[in-house]
């Protein structure tokens, strides 16, 4: 797609460099391999850049409109109001919060458990097959069904929830209404976030955790290191490269949470769980507000870019050290 | 002896965990499972009770009997089966590209690639939808092909980048001194030591392929061409659901990801690395 | 496809038998196959989007018995019905009408035909369809004018429906107290109900669907006639009145949380049929649920408790549409028609599906005996103000009333604030 005018000058370089055959070899060879690196990157690139960046671009633009759906009408450009609405629209900017308390419950509970089960099952324990498909099956189980499961667990009666709650640990003396507040909600989503997401996160952690050499882990244990010095000082440094992609993954995934509050509370009650994703979606498919929906959609996008590039950068210095 | 005894206090402390770890995850599944045998399901019974009265095949024989439903499976195979080829095929390549081979704009593409991690797709629905026409993908099978490995790839090469980061730099050097090029690198080194994170992304596009709704529902207009998702979502009605029925299909679709899932995660053998660093 | 076939094949015996009981029995069937007779060179496909479910009696009656009869009256155009997840419908026809590849024919919602039409992808039927007034004085008034948008008629009536009230009789009984009929009575019910455990009445949201029943019983309303204006009409003495009913009845106890839209509360027809609620307002559609899911219990329905202005309910229901894009709109009009007609209209009625004939309530009872709360209930009842500005309105309302519920506003406050954010959102439409 877009090739960097940069990619001009080597060879330009090389026709004037004719001379000197040797050099002349190391930047005919230089140049080979920046062909073969393009072989790899540009098939999927240029697929990627026409199915997702094209149609990105296009709704970038529909963001500065007051877009009209049906072909043909009118849809004014309007700059950036539907940004300057955004920022100035409650209900957007609680989302926001939502989803960033969303963001910090589930991640490290995701990463911590996650780890913890791979942990567990990379070892040669007899039944693991069993036990990685168990831990599993909540990535492949529909969201319908567990969202309307959960609902039951969240059961402003005398559900499961307000069981623990009430009766096992007594934070509270009467059943708690989870969807009726803000938090309360935000919790019961979270809650099932981490259940669903669990293992998935388990999944990337045993593919890493199967590049750890056996023979440092027994070297260590022959020196006498117990079972969680040998993951600190052995397995954690070898996988710190999926800890950080994982990281990101979940980080992304969740600010963009949609399905499990559209199935449990559809934002509800009163834009209470709103998260970005359910109000962009109400704002473009239900009200038909496009270029509003549009604008979340990359006021969304840009605040996580901004988080995730800073964090990937982080990462990656810590690695180099 | 003590060592044997403490071993196995370890071993029974951790299949404690994991057993109990096991129940909290397993159970949505387990009523699911038990729903799909209830014959009354227009609304969901007691959660607390698995074990249905009068147990019943009667859901799965109306899902098997739907018109069209075998149909809908193979429809869902075979767009999932090379759409999962293409996106390991293509996202390895990039990622490879990206963790190992140098070139002008690296930089920029990745940049762009992780974009694409963080828009939403949901609302490029409409842009795609215009592109498919123009490119005459609407209403086709394979025109769902293009659309799921161009959405995938950059989660997949994200992902895999990250892994051919870890493989020791002295392989990839001791090969070069060979004369290997950055294609046998990347077949014959770097491919086989990732063999779990591909097998990662095997699994993860599997799925993704396999339960994609929303788009496939988009653009697929004639009723035999429809995969498995929409033919389950259509069991719900707008008033009321036979959630037995809903439960039934599902469980049914659940069977070939949990049959890549269980081929696949037999790649995550400790060790490979160690071997390869051993030759 | 060649399945599809053969199931029309299989299903032309039946459908014929079908045909000839209603022809010999009711008068309108005769012009309708004359009409067919006129118009039998018409060809072509027919592509018919709906949102019945897959398992459902509707879709097995749609495909089964009424596609087969039209097309053996017509032999040269084929229908082809694609049925379509109800919750992804909306989605899939804004999706498509961007993309200029809408079918011929929509059942769609009462709500969208505003929208649509005011997207411009709709047949203005008034204009186009010669024989519209002859439909549109068949159907009742209320579903027919939420097809109107400006003046023009975009569609007509397919299936209807509406809220009445639904009890439990037994519990009225263990009580000892009548079923209250006005919203007085209802109220004065809410202690002796309480007493026993119950709350009087339930709704699980503040929403239109939910609320306008109660505003226009008690006199009010929600815009005016033209639907161009909401102040003076939603925060108008009786539709204040109307909502504070509600919001006394929830503050005494009468009333439980899923008003403010709990998602994880007792829902209204598992309450009801567990003695929890006394009563719920609900659709037709819930007999076949109680039926399956609560075989004991015996559900009871009235109109809608009476205020100042009546009993009156929302109409609630699907309309059928024609789009511009349409290139058989020949053959499309005339399977409108056929589905209007009275043996589709009576063959729907079998499986659920209300006719929107008003000549055909009297005969409803027969097919099921509940019904016949809801037809009389249809005499009065109105539809959602037929705008495009309605699915915001609507949330609008939600959240406003809800406040009023929790005691954050008074009603007042919370319908001023509501009608003017109205009055803005109706005037981009005109």
């Amino acid at each position: 797609m877009s090739t960097p005018p940069s990619l001009a000058a080597p060879p330009r370089t090389a026709g004037s460099g004719s001379r000197r055959p040797r050099q002349n070899l190391a930047v005919a060879g230089r140049r080979r391999a920046i062909l073969a690196a393009y072989s790899f990157v540009l098939p999927g690139f240029v697929l990627y850049a026409l199915v997702m960046l094209y149609p990105a671009v296009q709704t970038l633009l529909l963001s500065f409109r007051e877009w009209s759906i049906a072909p043909g009408k009118p849809s004014p450009w309007v700059g950036l109001d539907n940004y300057i609405q955004a920022f100035s629209d409650p209900v957007f900017v609680d989302s926001l919060v939502n989803s960033a308390a969303y963001t910090a419950f589930t991640v490290p509970l995701q990463m911590l458990i996650g780890l913890g089960l791979a942990v567990l099952l990379d070892s040669k324990l007899p039944g693991r097959v069993a036990f990685r498909v168990l831990f599993y099956l909540p990535v492949v189980t529909s969201w319908v069904v567990v969202s309307l499961l959960f609902q039951y667990i969240f059961s402003s009666g005398d559900g499961l929830a307000n069981n623990v709650v009430v009766h096992m640990l007594g934070i509270s003396s009467e059943n708690v209404s989870w969807f009726q507040e803000r938090w309360t909600g935000m919790f019961a989503i979270a809650i099932l976030g981490v259940w669903k997401g669990i293992g998935w996160s388990m999944l990337i952690f045993l593919a890493a955790l199967t590049a750890v050499p056996e023979a440092l882990k027994e070297a260590a244990q022959l020196d006498g290191a117990n079972a969680f010095q040998r993951f600190w000082h052995v397995s954690m440094p070898a996988i710190r490269s999926a800890l950080s992609v994982v990281f990101i993954l979940l980080f992304i995934g969740g600010f963009n949470v949609f399905i499990s509050v559209l199935l449990m509370t559809g934002g509800g009650p009163g834009n209470a769980t709103q998260v970005p994703l359910t109000y962009m979606y109400q704002q473009a498919f239900k009200f038909l507000n496009f270029g509003y929906g549009s604008a979340i959609s990359f006021t969304l996008t840009l605040i996580v870019l901004a988080a995730s590039a800073l964090q990937y950068s982080w990462s990656r210095r810590k690695l180099a050290d | 002896m003590a060592l044997a005894s403490r071993k196995t206090v370890s071993y029974g402390l951790r299949y404690l965990i994991l057993a109990l770890a096991a129940f909290i995850m397993v159970y949505p599944f387990l009523y699911m499972v038990s729903t799909s045998f209830k014959s009354r399901s227009l609304a969901l019974g007691d959660p607390t009770r698995l074990w249905p009265t009068d147990p019943t095949l009667d859901n799965y024989r109306q899902v098997l009997g739907t018109e069209n439903f075998v149909r809908y499976f193979l429809n869902s195979a075979g767009v999932a089966v090379v759409s999962t080829a293409l996106i390991v095929l293509l996202s390895s390549m990039m990622a490879y590209a990206f963790a190992r081979l140098e070139f002008p704009g690296k930089r920029t593409l990745f940049t762009l690639i992780i974009v694409g991690l963080t828009i939403p797709t949901m609302m490029l629905i409409i842009p795609q939808f215009l592109l498919a026409r123009d490119l005459h993908l609407l209403n086709s099978l394979p025109g769902l092909v293009p659309f799921y490995v161009g959405t995938a790839l950059a989660f997949n090469t994200f992902l895999l980048s990250g892994f051919f980061q870890q493989i020791p730099r002295e392989l990839d050097e001791a090969m070069m001194i060979d004369g290997a090029g950055p294609w046998r690198r990347f077949w014959d080194l770097a491919m086989p030591l990732s063999k779990p994170a591909v097998g990662t992304v095997i699994i993860f596009s599997f799925l993704g392929t396999w339960d994609e709704f929303a788009w496939a529902l988009t653009v697929l207009n004639d009723v035999d061409k429809r995969t498995l998702p929409i033919a389950i979502a259509l069991f719900q009605g707008q008033h009321s659901t036979s959630w037995g029925l809903v439960f039934a299909a599902s469980l049914i679709a659940i069977v070939p990801v949990l049959i890549v899932y269980i081929l696949f995660q037999r790649n995550f053998v400790a060790g490979l690395t160690t071997g390869a660093l051993k030759q | 496809m060649n399945h599809w076939k053969s199931g029309v094949a299989v299903t032309a015996a039946l459908a014929s038998l079908t045909l000839a009981a209603c022809s010999s029995s009711s008068p309108v069937a005769t012009s309708v196959t004359s009409s067919g007779a006129v118009s039998n060179e018409l060809t072509g496909t027919v592509t018919y989007w709906h949102a019945y479910s897959a398992d459902s009696p509707e879709v097995s009656t749609l495909e089964g018995t009424i596609i087969p009869a039209f097309e053996k009256l017509h032999p040269g155009v084929t229908v082809k019905d694609v049925p379509i997840p109800y919750d992804e419908l909306h989605q899939k026809l804004i999706t498509a009408a961007a993309g200029e590849q809408l079918p011929d024919l929509v059942r769609a919602d009462i709500g969208w035909v505003p929208e649509l039409a005011n997207l411009g992808v709709l047949e203005p039927l008034s204009t186009s369809m010669p024989d519209f007034q002859t439909y549109a004085d068949q159907v009742y008034p209320g579903t027919l004018a939420t097809n109107k948008w400006k003046g023009t008629y975009y569609g007509l009536p397919l299936d209807t429906n509406t809220r009445v009230l639904l009890y439990d009789a037994s519990l009225f009984d263990k009580v000892g107290i009548a079923v209250p009929t006005t919203v007085d009575e209802l109220m004065a019910a809410g202690p002796a109900l309480k007493e026993a455990g119950a709350y009087a009445f339930a709704d699980n949201g503040a929403g239109g669907w939910n609320m306008l029943p109660w505003i226009w019983s008690a006199g009010g309303d929600i815009t005016d006639a033209d639907v161009t204006k909401a102040t003076g009409y939603l925060n108008s003495a009786e539709s204040v009145k109307g909502i504070q009913n509600l919001v006394d009845m929830y503050n005494a106890g009468y009333m439980p949380d899923i008003i403010l839209g709990d998602s994880g509360g007792l829902q209204t027809s598992d309450g009801l049929a567990t003695d929890k609620y006394a009563t719920i307002l609900d659709g037709p559609w819930m007999y076949p649920i109680f039926a399956g899911q609560y075989p004991d219990f015996t559900v009871s329905s009235s109109q809608v408790p009476a205020g100042p202005g009546g009993s009156v309910s929302v109409v609630g229901g699907e309309d059928i549409v024609m789009t511009q894009s349409s290139t058989n709109k020949d053959a499309a009009m005339e399977f409108m028609r056929y589905l209007l007609s009275e043996e589709s209209q009576l063959a729907m009625a079998q499986v659920g599906q209300m006719p929107v004939l008003s000549n055909l309530g009297p005969q409803l009872t027969s097919i099921n005996a509940y019904y016949a709360q809801f037809v009389e209930q249809l005499q009065t009842a109105k539809p959602r103000p037929p705008t495009p500005a309605w699915s915001q309105i609507d949330s609008i309302m939600q959240d406003e009333i809800r406040s009023a519920m929790r005691g954050d506003k008074t009603v007042q406050e919370a319908l001023d604030e509501a009608a003017s954010q109205s009055d803005a959102l109706l005037a981009q439409f005109n």
